[in-house]
């Protein structure tokens, strides 16, 4: 604030409301789709009993119902805290996190083993504890977020942020086949890339804001092209060249290309202008194209994708026996539980629980699944570009748009990487992949959206650097000299 | 056939059935959100908040819905009356072209601000900048939705 005073009546001390200043608001539509979501989930975990056991009951009760409660009290706290927020986000997430409660259930349980005070936690019951704590942590966000200033304000901040977090896995990081991707700090264990990407939406989501008449100006000419003036180029070469880093020293082609893709993208939403789309993904593809040329990890990885079949039991052995799983499902698929006969044991699709989890819904829902799936992903973004569509202020309009096509775009990269539409990547599929890391920042991203397109929500603050002009005004005649 | 079998394949297909109900059942909420977006707009590209005005014309507070072209200043013949002593007659017009707005002076005396730069003759305005013309500061924002 600066010191002059303002005819707006000050903004009365907001104390925290916990209890007896509740106005629930019914949220109906939400209490509608969570009954469907509902219903569907038990009926699907009558036929993975069917399939698994061959009795009609439901198969580990418990942990269905500890899911289904968490998203009850998700819909019962939003309605006690009176949002008016959006009301299709919650029920589709909770859909999708519900087919992936379903399918660790029916995975082999040993594939993640935890051991929590003496008992041993299979696959299902870890991904359940995940899937109940991003439900906390959506909700959470949601009710509690009223202004959007932390992240307005401290842009530059989360960029270094983002940028230590990237260097501290390049230099301490360790590789896990491959690649390195998982940051250790004592006991826990996470994969900073899945934050960064949270990071650098609301980066992006100042910069561009604040930025943005300058860039929609064409100052520099290249032949045909007109650029923005030079200098508010740069971000965007340095987005480059931070994703060729990525490629090269992390080896996740998932997490550069995602970066890459949801910064070109958000360019697009905030200038309108396509050129700028172009140019970046030339320099995109001709950096990949330098890179891959130069490192055989990549060069090996593009091989695998035009030709897994030249080593079906080698390197291209994963995603030949992804595509054998898509094949074996066909159009209705195999029935949940049917599907995935085991080799020696182990489910024939190696880390089928997190880089896979489509070619398995793909194997026993079928065609028809994997397309409620994806539709599914994109409500999600529907909302998402919704949400920014009626925001206040570009600031809002941008992080929107940005937080749902990050979900989107890493969807749409693993679902084309098991398919061979592109080469595979190391990006989970969200909120059904197995993993803590991954499930809780999509908990993040879905409950800043429901903050976002919450009606309530503190009006955005002025821009800077509103009141320097007062020092250049002239008065129009003299005589209005003294009425001031 | 037994009779288990069938109930299994009946399971089964409800399970996927059920998936595309839930989906048709979302699919029409958002087609009813977008019905009502579209009714609600249409009418105007944006508006114009007053954020402080000293004179008290037009009262700070007050909302201006936009046309595509909307003209500022002093004269009672513009769009929006700015009645300042440091705004000229015909003090600025803002204009909504492609996708974005523009805002151009017309030669005021005191100059055209944007987020406090005065503006050389047209210059972008994005959603939720401010826009001062003499002493009134306002602010352009998104046609209100729902």
């Amino acid at each position: 604030m600066t010191g002059t005073s303002r005819p707006a009546t000050p903004a009365p001390v907001q104390l925290p409301r916990i209890l007896g200043d509740i106005h629930p608001r019914p949220r109906w539509t939400e209490a509608r789709l969570l009954g469907i979501v509902g219903i569907a989930l038990v009926v699907g975990s009558i036929s993975l009993s069917a399939g698994l056991t061959g009795r009609l009951a439901l198969y580990d009760p418990q942990g269905l119902i500890i899911y289904l409660l968490a998203l009850t009290g998700a819909h019962v706290a939003q309605v006690l805290a009176g949002r008016r927020s959006d009301e299709v986000l919650l029920p589709v997430v909770g859909m999708l996190g519900g087919i992936s409660l379903l399918l660790m259930q029916r995975l082999p349980q040993d594939l993640v083993t935890t051991d929590v005070g003496g008992s041993t936690l299979g696959l299902g019951d870890v991904q359940l504890i995940w899937l109940v704590l991003g439900v906390i942590v959506a909700t959470t966000l949601g009710i509690v977020v009223r202004s959007d200033n932390w992240l307005r304000q401290y842009k530059y901040t989360w960029a270094a942020a983002g940028i230590a977090l990237l260097l501290l896995t390049f230099v301490f990081g360790s590789d896990v086949a491959g690649q390195r991707l998982t940051l250790r700090l004592g006991p826990i264990a996470g994969q900073p890339s899945e934050l960064l990407k949270v990071i650098l939406v609301v980066f992006l989501a100042g910069y561009l804001s604040e930025n943005r008449p300058l860039l929609i100006e064409q100052d520099t000419r290249l032949g045909p092209i007109r650029l923005p003036p030079l200098p508010y180029l740069a971000p965007m070469v340095a987005m480059w060249a931070i994703a060729l880093l990525i490629v090269v020293i992390q080896r996740d082609l998932g997490a550069a290309l995602l970066f890459f893709a949801v910064f070109l993208a958000l360019v697009y939403a905030a200038t309108g202008r396509i050129s700028l789309v172009v140019i970046g993904a030339i320099l995109f593809f001709a950096g990949s194209a330098l890179v891959a040329d130069l490192f055989p990890h990549v060069r090996e990885r593009i091989d695998i994708w035009l030709d897994p079949f030249a080593d079906p039991l080698g390197a291209g052995y994963q995603i030949v026996q992804s595509l054998h799983a898509f094949a074996r499902g066909g159009l209705i698929g195999t029935g949940l539980g049917e599907g995935l006969p085991t080799v020696g044991g182990r489910p024939p699709i190696p880390e089928v629980h997190t880089d896979f989890p489509l070619a398995a819904l793909g194997e026993e829902l079928g065609l028809v699944g994997v397309i409620a799936v994806l539709g599914l992903f994109f409500v999600v973004i529907e909302r998402g570009l919704r949400i920014g569509a009626s925001a206040a202020d570009d600031f809002r309009a941008i992080l929107a748009t940005g937080l749902a096509l990050v979900i989107g775009i890493q969807a749409f990269i693993i679902a084309a990487g098991n398919l061979k539409v592109l080469p595979l990547t190391g990006v989970t599929l969200p909120f059904i992949s197995y993993g803590g890391s991954s499930l809780l920042v999509n908990a993040v991203v879905v409950g800043l959206l429901l903050a976002l397109s919450d009606k309530g929500v503190e009006p955005p603050p002025p821009p800077d650097r509103v009141r320097r002009w007062r020092d250049r005004l002239r008065p129009r005649r003299a005589s209005s000299r003294r009425a001031i | 056939m037994d009779g288990p079998l069938v109930m299994v394949w009946v399971v089964r297909l409800l399970f996927l059935a059920l998936l595309y109900l839930f989906l048709a059942r979302v699919v029409r909420s958002l087609l009813r959100d977008l019905r009502a977006a579209a009714r609600e707009r249409g009418a105007t590209l944006g508006r114009l908040i007053v954020v402080e005005s000293p004179g008290g014309d037009p009262e700070a507070g007050r909302s201006f819905d936009l046309d595509a072209i909307t003209t500022l200043g002093r004269d009672v013949n513009n769009a929006i009356v700015v009645e300042d002593p440091f705004a000229s007659f015909d003090h600025a017009v803002l204009t909504y072209r492609g996708r974005s707005w523009y805002v151009e002076d017309l030669g005021s005396t005191n100059g055209t601000y944007v987020n406090g730069r005065p503006i050389a003759s047209v210059a972008p305005l994005g959603f939720g900048d401010e826009l001062s013309i003499g002493q009134v500061r306002m602010r352009l924002e998104r046609a209100r939705s729902a």
